[in-house]
């Protein structure tokens, strides 16, 4: 849990020291349709986020969240449409030589979701690490590369001896922590997992969820884990943002939405996890679980349609991310609900 | 759909060199299918053939000084020409001549086909468009009215020049082949990966995508190597490669000036004809057994008989 | 019970001709499903549960193939049937909801002209019949019957599943097999997925076998569950049972390997190694090399399956040798007593 303390009046410009990575008003479009078509999927709008040193934020969301997208902006595969992204308190976009832009990769590294297809099957899985090390460190000698490569295989699990494996070789565990050791070989501030376990048995998941917590641990790096398995998110995470058709429905500290769930879609996403140790929730008996594909959207909430609490107010206003309270960043409940913000009792889903 | 077998974590194998590797997995899976061992064994035929003709073929194919129009005998394997030439050693001489043509312009045609294909998948946009074009242009016309065309341009056609022509007018379909297999690739994970690592791009072509490539681009350096085969074959045929080469095709061309098969001397057709079958038959055989190797799902299935085993077809 | 079962699967091994030699994907499993009844299959990958299923719907195809034992449907053997014989059982009786609606629907025609297929290719020949069932099918699991003009590609994930347990319904079949439907899904359409079938299931009485490698989804739904690995059947009871009171440490592991988001935070462990690979099984119990009651005779004996209250465990914890004994902590130590009593 990240314990330095911040200013947050909008008005003030962060320090730059203990934020690692902060997202203003980010936003990514993507024109869709054939040539002649207008239509622009909204995947990510207006989203405010901030990763702070040694703390795993988890990015919760169903598929078309936008929540890969935001892994994607973060490293650098796509450009925003607006808003802006600053590392360590300097923008991204100051970051264009190819010097810089190397620095960042290897600062801001990514673990993707597929073990299987996330490692190239023709060479050894040493490759990535090497490579890695070869472009940004590359005032080691070839021998100094193996050791390190040694080194952080061991960090992640696997032994040195891996080192000279093929892909198929391995287990799907075993891969995705391969895929650890590649982000961690170039000394990483924040690592952006996308997915890294849901593609993995449950019984070898907790194995690389616990390598995660020890990275931050012992290992000093800020990671943020995307995933839709909220269970997964509590064991690991320090705080949790849940995002909702491309925009961030509610944030905060991981046991205080747990436990106190604000909006109406964190309650209905709560209880739809299977719990084998309690009966399964009967609520929504209605609701089909289907998130909206964003295209042209007109302003309000875009839960509304499935919201058994919304107002008219929710059909005209889009809600805005607000406080709860009056924490810190860290510990700060955000909601973006105009029925919760009243400070009413919103109990939506059971 | 493929089948549900998961074998879990794989069996270790002792460390060797991945060539080494590489080469006894090839041996094994050449002596296990039956496709494989035939075209195998043809082209080391057709090799030695090509490398020691000399000693398979006792005469000089281009010596002139016996009786022509002999028929088989056992100082003439396959009987002499109308120019009184021994028939054996031009066909074993000639192997040489349609070897270097097929290989070369497999590949040759393969590697500009790789080069443009890939490129064009992975920097997309403008280079995928210009680059599109220019294959488009190409493909669209058909090939051996433009091969006839252009060398009938050329007059001095010797077998550089047909290895040019053949694998200009040749590249443009294997390109749009593995520009399509490049495009499924470009969005795997690992090339995102070595993106996201900060590789360039020239690197990731060469790299990363094309040895992932290697079973289409063997696949298609075989296509090319068979239809290399056909082509040049027949333009030698037509007379548009210099008729003083020994080769198969310059033998279908004599024996067509002299009207081999209306005068009795069938084998002079025959026997080139039935040469050229063969090569291209060992080609493709290879091609199909190189599509079993790598896909298990196109094996024949082993007839395995129990006692109430019909099986069932899915 | 005194219904016969609806499937009695007896001692069924499947295996894979490979280059490399025979592989047992499946290896002796016996179980029954009785009449209206809910049967959970789970396992990892690799457990043979995919298989099973193939085999159980005689979907096999070379180089896989059913070596041994017997696939009774309504007491007649499908294993061995031809494609004819197998036709009458197929999709009337007997029907299969695949993994990947996008996977095992075509992509190049609408909804409905699959289902038309489906019902002209199982013997119904009128039209009106065909298009008035389809509609009533896509009702069932409530999508609008205009989506019959739909191509699969322009339904949400959720609604293409709904589509593939629609045509599974639509003779009303005894008993419907079902591979992972929901492992596409996000969390709430999961649920929803789910209290559909079951809302199907009480309706019209079917009996379903539900394969999935999640367990605490299936332990809402399932009446009796079923844990494999590496092939063989390693725990069957009723849900319940199993959830409340695992016998065979590798479900006891699989279960304490789901975090929870209710309770304290507890650090788990997982269970550690890998599933073996089927071509070099383990000697003894093929769970020995990663069980955490690892006796010295798992690593020789193969366990077979053993009553305990009323579940099967295939686990030497509870052999006739254990049973005499107080507890797994001092097995080891008699054990070696017991052998110098045969030597």
């Amino acid at each position: 849990m990240s314990t330095t303390e911040q200013e947050q009046k909008p008005e003030q410009a962060p320090e730059p020291s203990s934020e690692v990575l902060r997202a203003d008003h980010l936003t990514k479009h993507f024109k869709i349709g054939g040539a002649l078509s207008r239509l622009t999927l909204h995947a990510v709008d207006d989203v405010n986020l901030a990763i702070g040193q040694r703390e795993i934020v988890a990015l919760a969301g169903e598929s078309g969240s936008g929540k890969s997208t935001i892994a994607r902006l973060l490293a650098r595969i796509y450009e925003p449409t607006s808003g802006a992204i600053s590392y360590q308190g300097k923008p991204l976009t100051t970051i264009r030589s190819r010097r810089d832009r190397l620095r960042y990769s290897g600062q801001v590294p990514m673990v993707f979701q597929d073990p299987f297809a996330s490692i190239n099957p023709v060479f050894r899985v040493s490759h990535g690490v090497l490579r890695s090390l070869r472009l940004h460190r590359p005032e080691l000698s070839a021998s100094q590369r193996r050791d390190e490569a040694a080194r952080v295989f061991e960090v992640v699990g696997l032994g040195a001896e891996m080192l000279e494996r093929f892909p198929y070789e391995l287990s799907g565990g075993q891969r995705q922590r391969v895929g650890f050791a590649q982000a961690l070989v170039t000394k990483p501030k924040l690592i952006l997992a996308d997915e890294p376990v849901s593609m993995l048995d449950v019984s070898i998941r907790i194995g690389l969820l616990n390598l995660m917590a020890k990275l931050r641990d012992e290992e000093g790096v800020s990671i943020l884990y995307i995933t839709h398995d909220i269970a997964s998110a509590r064991y690991v995470a320090d705080r949790l943002i849940v995002m909702y058709a491309g925009q961030i429905a509610e944030s905060g500290p991981i046991e205080t939405v747990l436990t106190d769930p604000r909006h109406p879609y964190t309650q209905l996403l709560l209880s739809a996890v299977p719990d084998p140790r309690a009966e399964l929730s009967v609520a929504a008996e209605t609701d089909r679980g289907e998130p909206p594909r964003v295209v042209d959207p007109t302003p309000g909430c875009r839960f509304r349609w499935r919201c058994p609490l919304a107002i008219e107010k929710c059909e005209q206003v889009t809600p805005a991310l607000k406080e709860l309270s009056a924490d810190e960043v860290p510990l700060r409940h955000e909601v973006a609900c105009h029925v919760a913000e009243t400070g009413a009792e919103v109990r939506a889903f059971a | 759909m493929t089948l549900p077998v998961s074998l879990g974590q794989p069996a270790s194998q002792p460390r060797r060199l991945p060539s080494s590797r590489a080469l006894g997995r090839f041996w094994r899976a050449v002596r296990s299918n039956r496709k494989a061992t035939t075209g195998t064994v043809l082209l080391v035929i057709f090799l030695l053939m090509a490398l020691f003709p000399g000693v398979i073929a006792k005469d000089s194919p281009t010596l002139d000084a016996y009786l022509p129009k002999l028929g088989i005998s056992s100082a003439h394997l396959l009987g002499t020409t109308a120019y009184g030439q021994d028939m054996w050693a031009q066909l074993v001489f000639g192997t040489r001549n349609v070897l270097v043509l097929a290989i070369s312009i497999g590949l040759a045609t393969t590697a500009i086909a790789v080069v443009i294909g890939v490129a064009a998948a992975y920097l997309g946009g403008a280079w995928d468009g210009v680059l599109g074009v220019l294959t488009d242009v190409l493909l669209v016309i058909p090939i051996f009215p433009m091969l006839i065309v252009i060398a009938a341009y050329l007059h001095d056609s010797g077998t550089l020049v047909l290895i040019v022509v053949i694998t200009t007018v040749s590249w443009s379909y294997t390109a749009r082949q593995l520009r399509s297999q490049a495009l499924t690739l470009r969005n795997r994970d690992f090339l995102e990966a070595a993106r996201v690592r900060g590789e360039r791009k020239l690197y990731i072509i060469l790299v990363e995508i094309i040895p992932t490539m290697t079973s289409l681009i063997v696949a298609s350096f075989l296509t090319n190597a068979l239809y290399a085969v056909f082509f040049s074959s027949s333009l030698q045929f037509i007379g548009l490669g210099d008729p003083n080469t020994v080769s198969w095709g310059t033998m279908l061309y004599w024996a067509q000036n002299n009207a081999a098969l209306q005068t009795g001397q069938p084998m002079w057709v025959l026997a080139p004809g039935a040469c050229i079958a063969a090569l291209g038959a060992a080609f493709a055989l290879l091609n199909y057994a190189f599509d079993e190797i790598g896909n298990p799902a196109l094996r024949p299935v082993p007839k395995i008989r129990t006692k109430r085993d019909r099986t069932a077809s899915a | 019970m005194t219904e016969p079962p609806v499937l009695e699967v007896s001692d069924l091994s499947v295996e894979y001709a490979l280059d490399r030699g025979v592989i047992r994907a499946v290896d002796d499993v016996s179980f029954t499903v009785g009449r209206g009844e809910f049967l959970g299959i789970v396992g990892e990958s690799g457990c043979g549960k995919s298989t099973l299923l193939f085999a159980i719907a005689q979907l096999l195809a070379p180089p896989a193939r059913v070596a041994d034992g017997a696939v009774r449907f309504k007491g007649e053997n499908l294993v061995g049937l031809t494609d004819r014989e197998l036709s009458v059982v197929r999709w009337r009786q007997l029907s299969v909801v695949m993994q990947s609606a996008m996977n095992a629907l075509n992509p190049v025609k609408t909804i409905g002209a699959q289902f038309k297929d489906a019902m002209q290719a199982h013997g119904s020949k009128d039209k009106a019949e065909i298009a008035a069932r389809s509609a009533e099918v896509l009702r069932m699991v409530g999508i609008d019957p205009v989506h019959l003009d739909s191509y699969p590609h322009q339904l949400s994930g959720g609604m293409r599943q709904r589509s593939m347990i629609a045509m599974a319904m639509l003779f009303t079949p005894e008993l419907v097999i079902m591979d992972e439907p929901t492992s596409a899904l996000d969390v709430v359409a999961q649920r929803s997925l789910m209290r559909q079938i079951k809302e199907l299931q009480e309706t019209y009485g079917f009996a379903v076998i539900f394969v999935t490698h999640d367990m605490s989804l299936i332990s809402h739904f399932s009446d009796r569950l079923m844990v494999m690995y590496a092939g063989q059947v390693s725990e069957l009871g009723t849900t319940r049972g199993v959830f409340d009171n695992p016998r065979h440490p590798y479900t006891s592991g699989l279960l304490e390997a789901f975090p929870s988001i209710r309770g304290p935070r507890v650090p788990l462990k997982g269970i550690p190694g890998s599933p073996p690979n089927l071509a070099q099984i383990p000697s003894g119990c093929r769970f020995h090399p990663r069980c955490p009651r690892r006796m010295d005779r798992c690593t020789e004996q193969e366990p077979a399956l053993y009553d305990v209250s009323g579940s099967e465990v295939r686990c030497l914890l509870y052999d006739e040798e254990s049973k005499r004994v107080p507890s797994g902590a001092t097995a080891p130590l008699r054990r070696t007593e017991a052998q110098h009593e045969h030597d």
